[in-house]
Order: structure tokens, then C-alpha cells, then sequence
């Protein structure tokens, strides 16, 4: 950490990095790694859930280190919105992290950067993640991702302005949904009905709500779908709902944290949310009467949308393979793991963490939900691009744009890959 | 750094003696000599080096990148010549795009710069509190600009902004509007921040170069009895030329590589009816992942501000001596 | 709000106004015109700042307060020791940077401004166009390659980086508004020095300095600014939380799920100090007194 800060030192710095880069050109050495003494460095790279991200792994890591003297772990935090530009400039410039948390693993894979998970956990570790995550973080068959966590998608219902605008029972199917949602809206003094974030934050999730409720859907691993007639009625439907008055206004531009903070302040009636939306109600108005349902479906079909989150290792020189199977086992253990997942209001992906958590009842409905969720296709090749499409395009539909238009958008988006 | 500050005067003297030649000097022969670059260096050299050290690099590899195939995790697949430029040709709405673009940089400037020369003329004047006055048209400059751009972003939200519940209050508006939620205002709105960011900078930049208009020229000017306006066209705004122009060639640059305003600003809206070069650029780089096509439009960016700027330069000679 | 109309007046009654032999009703005037602008530059950051004493729930609120209903002072306390940020270190990495960076600009930038406005060389356009040229380059698009650059040398994840970076990002524009302020003094003034036998340096130094005074302030805000504000290569150069500067530190309070907004906006008031505090330093002794009764 020292730094040398004279200027005499920094002209002939200067003066050094143009020459020595006139000679070398495009050498891109290897940054700064590790093997400084005679430890092992491990750069861990992971983006902040909450407020407590930075501190909840600083105290694995302090305990970590305890434990393995001779490996040193090295911890950067970004937001979300910055992991992705830090990431690939870092896999640009040969010096990828060893360890990071992220969503999507499949490209990292694609590019042969990645451990085969089971290269770099014990065999109790592999063994103790729950087999419905497995699938979703292989790639043909061979495991790159560490499920860390998962999330499901409910319901979240205000029962007070239910209560208020005369519907009975909370809506399972999609007409009851616009029923309900509508007589919601009627209530007046800026209240909606269905909370409806269509804008660019996380327009695919809502989306996928939407899509498989209609039993279409994203298709899979080999091919992406999304110009299908179920898909396309779901996309009518969601226009429905928006000219109806059954959602706020602006849907198709409206970001899913600032409107979840509206629900949450009572003046929302429904709303799709998540396992950490819970620890936010508690926070942010605990005196809220809410309840967590089933997402209602075209035909009332129970079904949740499951998202799971990774770490994966990344090999680089491939001299720190021990130093990062030590860790991820270490984390792994139930006594590091869970009081870490269940800090960050998540669902654990492990048998053991599962049965650890198993009487949380304010994740019950979610952990029951998770066993029968649909995942994103996030191992499809054409994924990030579907993703993206849905972030800059689905918007549109809230804006009377015509739903076949926007389908065929982005199924095109999504083919270009 | 200090040999070249230390450089003995005698050397540039002998370079530049010539000035006591008397006033026929300069012209004809003047600057064109090797000999005359060399005594340049110790003046210019610490800066060239310094620049091109760092800059150099990052840049070639920009126009590198531009020109392989690069995959969503960053890592290098080859060389595919200009498929990335053709991706950009086959993209429809860079169009509209490459117009807002235009509309932003031409908006944003001449709003800046007008507004600039007015309040510049104000703050000249005295009155009682004018240094807190002055203080004040500085915080825009001092705090950043993401930062004033989300406390507006905020401030215009449907349910939680306060700028949107002034509106209501004072009942310009009915009910709350989604302004950043729909292209045309979100896009104005930005505008607005963008000229509101930029304009301590300007203002004090011709504020400095309102202070050498020699006072007595003005002074001679009022004893023959030349009008305010007169003076203020005839006298003072040649005088700001110099100072004004590099102001409004930076300004140029700076707007155009503009990217949190709008970025926060617009970023919500689907489709691309609120884009401009830089807020694709990022779009292309953060949502789908492809640093090349990024790299082949950021090249594009590069040229066309290049040109526009060669043309500035051309036509306003912010270099030409007074 | 109110308060400020009437305060802002008052606050620098000084003689000087007088001296105008302008007339009353035009000094009401000229005061008026002058809260206004005071209140359109000053709203953002009032709004900013009731937002930072304000919880972390009232700043959410879907039924907006113009001012905190509880001004929450301790929000200024305990915003230095969060879990998210060593914001200390975060202060003290920026002021480094910052300062070094500047001082580095002026370093290089005034014999190169003062060189190219008073002397003929051959290049000496393509010297200032070339300057100007790396500006032109879009950060977001550069960074990948400063990454790699100063992970070869050896030195990415320090200060130093990072003073390399901002004072080469900000040299040209330095260069550029010093050149048009040094053009823009008379030759005659130095040739008259050189006759008495005054060399470059001294004429430069005794001479040129003070005339361009007003310019070279100009300068040093403005590089001083960017640096401050710096972010895209700061994000990818610096990776350990406590070498980070305040612009990528502010970022750590924006979770997946929710934001600390309160402590968003007031280490945004707390960065936006120091540079009003040297900005008031520098107006006062340079601008404001060349001003005073130069120009009318």
C-alpha cells in the first residue's frame, strides 16, 4: 500500500510506460496475480446484494484466513450494475478474479476460463447441492456453476386494499388478476392495481412471469423461443391489463426496485416479488397486511420462476486450484453458509442449508414453490442477447406498440446472438 | 521535470530572440526551422509524453477491438476485418441515433453558451452578495454530475419525486407525470441538466475573460458616446473570442462523450427513440455484451467529433492569436 | 427557502457597490436577479442535502416531503463507518488523487500552454490538435485498454495510476484554456521584458503569470473537478475498497434490491465541499480581485 508520490517518480513512470509499451505492443502481461511471499492469493470478486454484502463476506474471509494461514483471499465488491464492465475488462486483461459471484456462467464456459466445479470442491461439497440446480449450472452435462443462491418468484398481495376494493379471494388465474386488479385501480388517490415493471432494471423476469404463465415460455438449452402464440397472448394479455388502468402508469418504463418500494409503502395492490422483498416489507413498513400466493397463470397452473446465482473459478495460470477448493469448501459448510444466505434474505441451494432453513416460515411459500420452478435458459449460447433484447425492447408493449412487432423484435435480437 | 524548467534561458532566448529584430519579424521565416522544434521540446515535450503514455495504448486498442471478434466474456476470437461495422450499418435505428446525437450536441452548446455570455455579464456586475452568488453557480461544477443528475431522476419519479409534487402543488401539472419514462421529455429534461452542468465552466471561463477587457478602452469608449450594445458587440465580445471559443470547443467534446445523463435519465425507456451514439455505445457494452461492436461504433464516435471538431477548429480558430 | 432570499443580500455588504455610482432602484435589481440565480443553482443540492437527514424510509416515501419531518444529523457520523465503504480512506484516496493529478496538469500544461501561445514552432498545430484528439475518445470504451497497460507496469491498483490517468485525461483541455488566456495578453508586453534582457523563464514567471492569473484558475478547477469526479477507469483500476475514490465509493450504497439513499446523497454533499472550499479560496484572492473595478 505504498504509494510513491513524488513527481520526479511520476514523470520518469510516465516517460517508462511509453517505451516500454513502443516495444512490447499487444505482450498483455499478466497483472498482478498472486505469489507475493510464499502464500497464496485468491481474488474474489462478488456484487453487493444489500448493505451488508461487503461485511457478511469479510467475515467468512476473516474466518477463513484464521483457518488457512498460508492463503490469503482478496475481496472486491461492485454493484450490479458494475460487475459486468469490471469482469470483462478484467478477462480482457488476463487477470479474471479466481473466485466470482454471478449470474450467467455460460459464455465464461463457452470460453474454456472456467474449473469444472467438481475440480474444485471436495465431493461432500458437490454432493450436498440440491439436484434441481445442478441442471441449470451445467453446460452439456458438465457442472461450472456453484448454485450460492436462489430465489422464487410469488405473488405478494396487500390484503388491506383487496379487502377495500371488494374481491374475495386473492386471483389464481389471469381474468381473476384483471378483475381484481382493475377494482384496485377504481380505488383512486394513486393507488394501481397490479404493479407492472416492465422497464429495463429486470424486464425479463417480468416477462417470464408472464410467459410461462401462459404456458410458453424462454425454450431452452439448445433453442430460444419466444415468437409462439402462447408467448404472444401473454404479451396481448399483458396490453390488456395496461389499457384496462389495471397497472400504474408508464409500465413499460417503470424499474422494478423503485416500484417495489411503492408496494411496500401500501400502494400497490399486487405485485410479483422475491424472498428478499420480505426482509424489505419488515424494514420498510412492517405494519404492512400483506400475503404471499402462487403467480396467478393463464389457466391457474401453479408455477414460479427461479433464479440462482454462482460462484464460479476461474482457472488463469491454473496454480491455485487447492487454494480455491479449500475455500469453496469452506464456505460451503452449513455453519459458514447459511448464516450467510439467510443474511441476504435468499434461499440456500444446499440439501444441508435447505434443512437448516426448512422452518423459516417467512421463505415457506418459497422454498415450497422452488422444487417445481422454471429457470431462465441462461446455458443457451443466444441467452445474453435474449436478455438483453427484453431489457431495451419488451417495454414497448406498455406503450401500444403491437405485441407481434415486438415478439418478432426480439426473437430476432435473440437469433443474432 | 525540473532539468526542463531549469532548461538555460539562452538557449530558448537565442531561439525566439528574434522579436528584437524590431516589429518586421516573425512571417516569413519565423517557426519553421528544425532547430525551432527542438528548442520546443523542453516546453512541450513533458506533455506529449504524459498524454501518449497513457492514452496511446487504451486507444489502439479501441480501433483493435473494432476490428475482432470478441467474445461476451471479453476474450479475444480473431480478426473479422468490419463485421463489426457492418453489424452497426444493419442496425436500423442509427439513424435516429446519429440525429439525436446531433440535436444533443448542437442543443446543449448553444444553449450553454448563451445562457453563459448573460449570466457571465451579471455576475461581472456588483451588487451586494455577488461572491455568494458566484458560489453558487459553481456547485453544479463541483458536485458530479451523476450525482445532480440523480437527485433531478429522483426528483421526477411518478410516486416518490418532489419536483413532479412541486408541479402538482402549484398545479402546472394535474397529477404526477412520468417525465423520464417517456422519450421526448426525458430526452429534454436531459437536455436541461446537460446545459445546467456545463454552465459554470462556461461562465466562468468568459467570467476570466471579461476581466482583461481593459478597462479603459471601455472607459474611452463610453467618453464617445458608443451605446452599451455597441460596446458590448464592438469591444467586449471580440475580446472574449479567444477565451470563449476553446470553452465552447471543449464543450463540444465534453458534451458529445457525455454518457451518466442521459444514461440515468433515459434508461428506463424501451426501444432506442432516446438514444444517442454514447448511450448505444453503452448499451452495446453493458446489456448485450459485445465489446467489439462497442469498440467499431466507439471508433465511429471518434471520427465523426474529429471531424466536427477539424471543422471548429477550421472555421472559429480558437488558435488564432489577438 | 425564504430564508436564503433574504440572507444572501445581507451576507456580503460591502462598500464596493457604492463606488458603482449605479443608481438604487438598479442595485435592487441587479440583488433580485441575483437571488434567483442564487435559488436555480442552489435547489438540486438543497434537495440533496434534506434528502441526506432524512431515513432511510422518508427518502422513499410515496408521499414525497419536501423537508425531513426528523433531520437525522447522525446520518453525517454514521455514514463514515458503514459496512459498504472505508469511506475515510475513500476521502483521503480522492484528495491524493485529486491534488497530485492537478498539480501534475499544471506542472506539465503551463510551459506547454505558455510555449505554444508565444512561440513559433513547426508542428505547433499539429501539437494542440494531436492534444486535443485524445480527448475525443469515449472513457467507457478506453478503459479495458488502461487496464491492461497499467497491469503491465506493475502498478494497477495504486494512487498512482490513477494520478497518471486523470492528469493525462485532463492535460489538454489545461493546455488549451491557459494557451487562449496566455495568447490572448499583447506581445509587446514580453518584448519589452526581453529588451531589458528578461529571459523566457522570467518573462513567463514575472510577467506573463500574473496577467494570466484568472485563466490558469480556470484550469486548475476545472482539472481539479474531473479528478474528483473521476469514475470509469477508477472502477477498473482500483479494486481494493479502500484505494477507491469517493465517485466509485458512493456506488457501494446501491444494492441489488435497495438503495441507502440518504448516504448516497450526503457523502455526495460531503464531496461537493471541498471543492466549493478551494474554489472560494482561489475566486476570492484571484478573480474577485482582479474584478474589483476593472470592468462595469
Amino acid at each position: 500500500m505504498k504509494k510513491s508520490l513524488r513527481l520526479g517518480g511520476i514523470v520518469v513512470t510516465a516517460t517508462l510506460a511509453t517505451m516500454s509499451l513502443a516495444s512490447c505492443g499487444f505482450g498483455g502481461g499478466n497483472a498482478s496475480g498472486g505469489s507475493g511471499g510464499s502464500g497464496t492469493t485468491v481474488n474474489l470478486l462478488v456484487p453487493s446484494y444489500s448493505d451488508n454484502t461487503q461485511a457478511l463476506w469479510e467475515g467468512v474471509i476473516s474466518d477463513f484466513e484464521v483457518a488457512n494461514s498460508d492463503i490469503t483471499v482478496n475481496l472486491e465488491v461492485q454493484s450490479w450494475d458494475n460487475l459486468t464492465d469490471v469482469i470483462t475488462t478484467k478477462v480482457q486483461g488476463n487477470a479474471a478474479p479466481d473466485i466470482m459471484n454471478g449470474g450467467p456462467f455460460a459464455g465464461f464456459a463457452a470460453d474454456d476460463l472456467l474449473y469444472p466445479i467438481d475440480e474444485v470442491v471436495s465431493a461432500d461439497t458437490l454432493a450436498d447441492f440440491q439436484s434441481s440446480f445442478v441442471e441449470n449450472a451445467s453446460v452439456d452435462g458438465v457442472q461450472f456453476g456453484a448454485p450460492l443462491l436462489a430465489s422464487a418468484r410469488a405473488l405478494f398481495v396487500n390484503e388491506d386494499l383487496l379487502a377495500q376494493a371488494g374481491v374475495t379471494a386473492v386471483p389464481t388465474t389471469w381474468s381473476e388478476l384483471l378483475d381484481a386488479a382493475t377494482k384496485i385501480s377504481a380505488i383512486g388517490g394513486g393507488v394501481a392495481g397490479y404493479g407492472l415493471p416492465l422497464g429495463s432494471e429486470e424486464a425479463q423476469a417480468e416477462s417470464a412471469v408472464w410467459f410461462y404463465g401462459a404456458g410458453g415460455g424462454f425454450g431452452d438449452a439448445s433453442a430460444i423461443t419466444i415468437d409462439t402464440p402462447e408467448n404472444l397472448e401473454a404479451a396481448k394479455f399483458i396490453q390488456t391489463m395496461v389499457d384496462a388502468g389495471a397497472t400504474q402508469a408508464d409500465a413499460g418504463a417503470t424499474d422494478r426496485s423503485p416500484l417495489m418500494d411503492v408496494f411496500v409503502q401500501g400502494k400497490i395492490g399486487m405485485i410479483i416479488g422475491l424472498p428478499p422483498t420480505v426482509g424489505q416489507i419488515a424494514e420498510g413498513n412492517a405494519a404492512l397486511n400483506y400475503s404471499v400466493n402462487p403467480i396467478p397463470t393463464v389457466d391457474g397452473k401453479a408455477f414460479t420462476l427461479g433464479v440462482a446465482d454462482h460462484l464460479m473459478a476461474f482457472k488463469n495460470d491454473g496454480s491455485k486450484q487447492e487454494a480455491i477448493t479449500k475455500f469453496l469448501d469452506f464456505f460451503y459448510a452449513a455453519d459458514q453458509y447459511v448464516p450467510w444466505v439467510t443474511a441476504e434474505n435468499f434461499l440456500p441451494t444446499t440439501q444441508s442449508g435447505s434443512d437448516a432453513m426448512g422452518d423459516t416460515p417467512a421463505l415457506a411459500p418459497f422454498i415450497e414453490a422452488l422444487p417445481g420452478a422454471q429457470f431462465y435458459p441462461s446455458t443457451n449460447p443466444n441467452w445474453s442477447a435474449t436478455d438483453a433484447a427484453f431489457k431495451s425492447l419488451i417495454g414497448q408493449l406498455a406503450q401500444g406498440k403491437d405485441a407481434q412487432t415486438v415478439l418478432t423484435e426480439i426473437q430476432a435480437k435473440s437469433d443474432e446472438g | 521535470m525540473t532539468q526542463t524548467i531549469h532548461e538555460p534561458p539562452t538557449q530558448t532566448g537565442t531561439a525566439t530572440g528574434r522579436p528584437r529584430s524590431g516589429p518586421a519579424r516573425q512571417r516569413a521565416a519565423a517557426g519553421t526551422r528544425l532547430s525551432d522544434l527542438i528548442s520546443a521540446l523542453p516546453w512541450i515535450g513533458p506533455a506529449l509524453v504524459l498524454i501518449f503514455g497513457v492514452v496511446l495504448f487504451p486507444a489502439v486498442v479501441m480501433f483493435y477491438n473494432s476490428t475482432r471478434d470478441i467474445s461476451l466474456s471479453g476474450l479475444d476470437k480473431g480478426p473479422v476485418g468490419f463485421a463489426n461495422y457492418a453489424t452497426l450499418l444493419e442496425f436500423t435505428p442509427l439513424g435516429g441515433i446519429m440525429l439525436r446525437t446531433l440535436i444533443w450536441v448542437v442543443a446543449v452548446v448553444a444553449l450553454t453558451v448563451l445562457i453563459s455570455l448573460v449570466l457571465a455579464q451579471f455576475l461581472n456586475k456588483s451588487f451586494p452578495g455577488r461572491q455568494i452568488v458566484r458560489l453558487a453557480v459553481i456547485i453544479p461544477w463541483a458536485a458530479s454530475v451523476v450525482m445532480t443528475t440523480l437527485v433531478v431522476y429522483y426528483g421526477l419519479e411518478g410516486y416518490i419525486g418532489i419536483i413532479n409534487k412541486f408541479l402538482v402543488d402549484i398545479q402546472l401539472i394535474d397529477g404526477p407525470y412520468g417525465w423520464t419514462k417517456n422519450p421526448v421529455s426525458a430526452f429534454s429534461w436531459s437536455i436541461g441538466i446537460a446545459v445546467f452542468v456545463s454552465l459554470p465552466f462556461t461562465t466562468y471561463t468568459i467570467l476570466a475573460g471579461l476581466q482583461s477587457v481593459p478597462g479603459d478602452i471601455l472607459e474611452a469608449a463610453k467618453m464617445d458616446g458608443a451605446g452599451r450594445i455597441r460596446t458590448y458587440f464592438g469591444i467586449v465580445l471580440p475580446q472574449l473570442r479567444g477565451a470563449l471559443s476553446v470553452a465552447v470547443l471543449i464543450n463540444i467534446i465534453n458534451v458529445f462523450n457525455s454518457l451518466p445523463i442521459l444514461k440515468i435519465m433515459t434508461g428506463s425507456i424501451p426501444g432506442y427513440d432516446a438514444d444517442t451514439v454514447m448511450t448505444m455505445i453503452f448499451k452495446y457494452i453493458q446489456n448485450e455484451h459485445k465489446i467489439d461492436v462497442a469498440s467499431a461504433l466507439s471508433v465511429v464516435a471518434f471520427l465523426i467529433v474529429i471531424v466536427i471538431v477539424a471543422i471548429y477548429v477550421k472555421v472559429v480558430k480558437p488558435m488564432k492569436e489577438v | 427557502m425564504t430564508a436564503l432570499l433574504t440572507s444572501a443580500p445581507r451576507a456580503a455588504r460591502k462598500p464596493r457597490y457604492t463606488a458603482d455610482q449605479v443608481p438604487l432602484s438598479t442595485v435592487i435589481w441587479r440583488m433580485v436577479a441575483g437571488a434567483v440565480v442564487l435559488l436555480i443553482f442552489v435547489i438540486p443540492y438543497l434537495i440533496m442535502f434534506f434528502g441526506s437527514v432524512k431515513t432511510k424510509s422518508e427518502i422513499r416515501s410515496v408521499e414525497p416531503t419536501y423537508f425531513p419531518t426528523e433531520w437525522h444529523w447522525e446520518n453525517y457520523l454514521t455514514m463514515w463507518f458503514t459496512p459498504e465503504t472505508p469511506l475515510v480512506q475513500n476521502l483521503i484516496s480522492t484528495i491524493v488523487i485529486s491534488v497530485f493529478a492537478t498539480l501534475l496538469v499544471l506542472l506539465v500544461a503551463l510551459p506547454a500552454a505558455y510555449y505554444t501561445a508565444r512561440a513559433r514552432f513547426p508542428g505547433r498545430l499539429v501539437f494542440m490538435f494531436l492534444v486535443i484528439v485524445t480527448q475525443m475518445l469515449q472513457p467507457a470504451v478506453l478503459t479495458s485498454g488502461l487496464f491492461r497497460q497499467f497491469g503491465f507496469l506493475g502498478i494497477s491498483d495504486t494512487w498512482l495510476a490513477m494520478i497518471l490517468i486523470n492528469a493525462a485525461f485532463n492535460l489538454s483541455f489545461a493546455v488549451w484554456i491557459m494557451h487562449s488566456f496566455f495568447a490572448g495578453i499583447p506581445k509587446e508586453v514580453d518584448e519589452a521584458a526581453q529588451l531589458d534582457g528578461a529571459g523566457r523563464l522570467t518573462v513567463l514567471f514575472k510577467i506573463n503569470l500574473p496577467l494570466v492569473w484568472p485563466g490558469i484558475v480556470t484550469a486548475i478547477v476545472f482539472t481539479f473537478v474531473a479528478c474528483w469526479n473521476e469514475f470509469a477507469a477508477s472502477l477498473v483500476i482500483l479494486s481494493t475498497a479502500g484505494n477507491q475514490p469517493m465517485a466509485v465509493a458512493l456506488t457501494k450504497f446501491v444494492g441489488q434490491y435497495e438503495t441507502s439513499w440518504h448516504y448516497v446523497f450526503g457523502v455526495s454533499i460531503v464531496a461537493i465541499v471541498p471543492v466549493v472550499v478551494l474554489f472560494m479560496l482561489i475566486e476570492k484572492r484571484l478573480i474577485g480581485g482582479l474584478t474589483a473595478g476593472s470592468v462595469k
